[in-house]
């Protein structure tokens, strides 16, 4: 049975090349997606939410994001929201680095210390904001850690999930006459066809609360994609059954 | 550098997850702080993701040269988005298969081998900026 995608905070990072903070911002998302949290994000490069297709621009609406930006331009949290959806959280390196009495970074191609110290306060804050995002508590977190320690081949390096080309499957469908995509769902359909769900009205009631933990659905327009569910499962399963 | 000439604009990818976006981002440092500071500029991607109104300027007002990490080019389609004009493309990858002596690792510290596969493109890069500003009338015809 194909598995929904675990449900992994997303980093995105301005990577700025023009400024010192900005390669803060890749260094310390780096820092997060390999060392810190790699179980738990995942990334994807800016500017993929407009060179690349629906499926990355469906990144921020499918995982909760945490943005994380060198300057008060804020292009990564303001490129997101345009683009793909309003992040979780937002970091912006500059404030860190105010609020806690830091030096200036400096070094775009090899960071300062001062540098190197706000890449690890700003990794610190991002893997707190992913852990906030995930509801885990320090407990759990250690339990986590515990496990991973035991699995992990400790000589091998953690490599960032990069969802760079992968895309969020989605599907773009009619309800009540308007055009809407909805994230996930070629993965649910092929779910429940796979536990031999049958098309009809509970099998659509089902569906309508699976399509909901990864689409925003006002509960006034519930009954309308209930609709849509139960009559676009039931071509996706018609279409199986000719393909089988 | 005469006065009132443009810059040639150096797009490198801003990918964080692989090798190849890294040896992009140091062959354009090479470029534009090094080797032809007063010829090339670096333009941010994230600024051109914006909308950033100097950086869309300055993609808009010079030839842009881009270097892309993979192949979804982010850095050639975003200036072509911007209004920009790409005098020329490079692709990391390209440049490696030219070079396979050269076997980039690592993101956050490049390896010898990617710093010499940066180099390597930065050379190349350097040439074409060289023609750009020699039909601009610049010195380093």
């Amino acid at each position: 049975m194909p598995d929904l995608p675990k449900k992994k905070v997303g980093i995105v990072a301005c990577s700025g090349e023009e400024l010192s903070e900005g390669t803060v911002t890749r260094l310390a998302a780096l820092k997060v997606l390999e060392q810190l949290r790699p179980a738990d994000t995942v990334t994807i490069c800016l500017p993929l939410f407009l060179a690349g297709g629906k499926g990355d621009r469906a990144f921020a609406r499918f995982y909760p994001t945490v943005a994380v930006d060198g300057c008060d331009k804020r292009c990564a949290a303001r490129a997101t929201e345009m683009y793909s959806g309003k992040p979780a959280a937002s970091v912006v390196v500059s404030d860190l680095v105010a609020e806690d009495g830091m030096g200036q970074p400096e070094g775009k191609r090899r960071l300062n210390d001062a540098g190197q110290q706000a890449v690890e306060a700003t990794a610190e804050r991002v893997a707190d904001l992913v852990d906030m995002l995930l509801g885990k508590t320090a407990g759990q977190r250690a339990e986590t850690f515990t496990e991973l320690a035991e699995a992990s081949e400790p000589e091998e390096a953690v490599q960032a999930t990069c969802a760079c080309g992968s895309g969020i499957p989605i599907q773009e469908v009619a309800v009540d006459g308007r055009v809407v995509t909805l994230i996930a769902l070629p993965l649910i359909f092929q779910q429940f066809h796979q536990a031999g769900k049958m098309p009809g009205e509970e099998t659509a009631r089902e569906l309508l609360e699976v399509v909901k933990i990864y689409n925003p659905i006002l509960q006034e327009e519930e009954e309308d994609y209930a609709k849509t569910l139960r009559r676009e499962y039931a071509a996706f399963s018609e279409k199986e059954e000719v393909l089988a | 550098m005469s006065e009132g000439r443009r810059k040639v604009v150096i797009v490198p990818c801003s990918g964080i997850g692989k090798t190849y976006g890294t040896v992009s981002r140091e062959a354009a440092y090479e470029v534009t702080e090094d080797m032809r500071p007063a010829e090339a500029q670096l333009v941010a991607l994230s600024l051109l993701v914006l909308g950033d109104e100097e950086a869309r300027a300055a993609v808009a007002g010079s030839p842009a040269v881009t270097i892309d990490g993979c192949k979804l080019a982010c850095a050639t389609k975003m200036v072509e988005e911007s209004g920009g004009t790409v005098a020329r493309d490079f692709a990391v990858l390209d440049v490696y298969r030219r070079h396979r002596q050269f076997k980039p690792k690592g993101i956050a510290e490049l390896n010898e081998a990617g710093h010499e596969l940066a180099r390597v493109l930065a050379e190349e890069i350097v040439a074409v900026v060289d023609s750009l500003s020699r039909d601009n009338g610049g010195e380093n015809a």
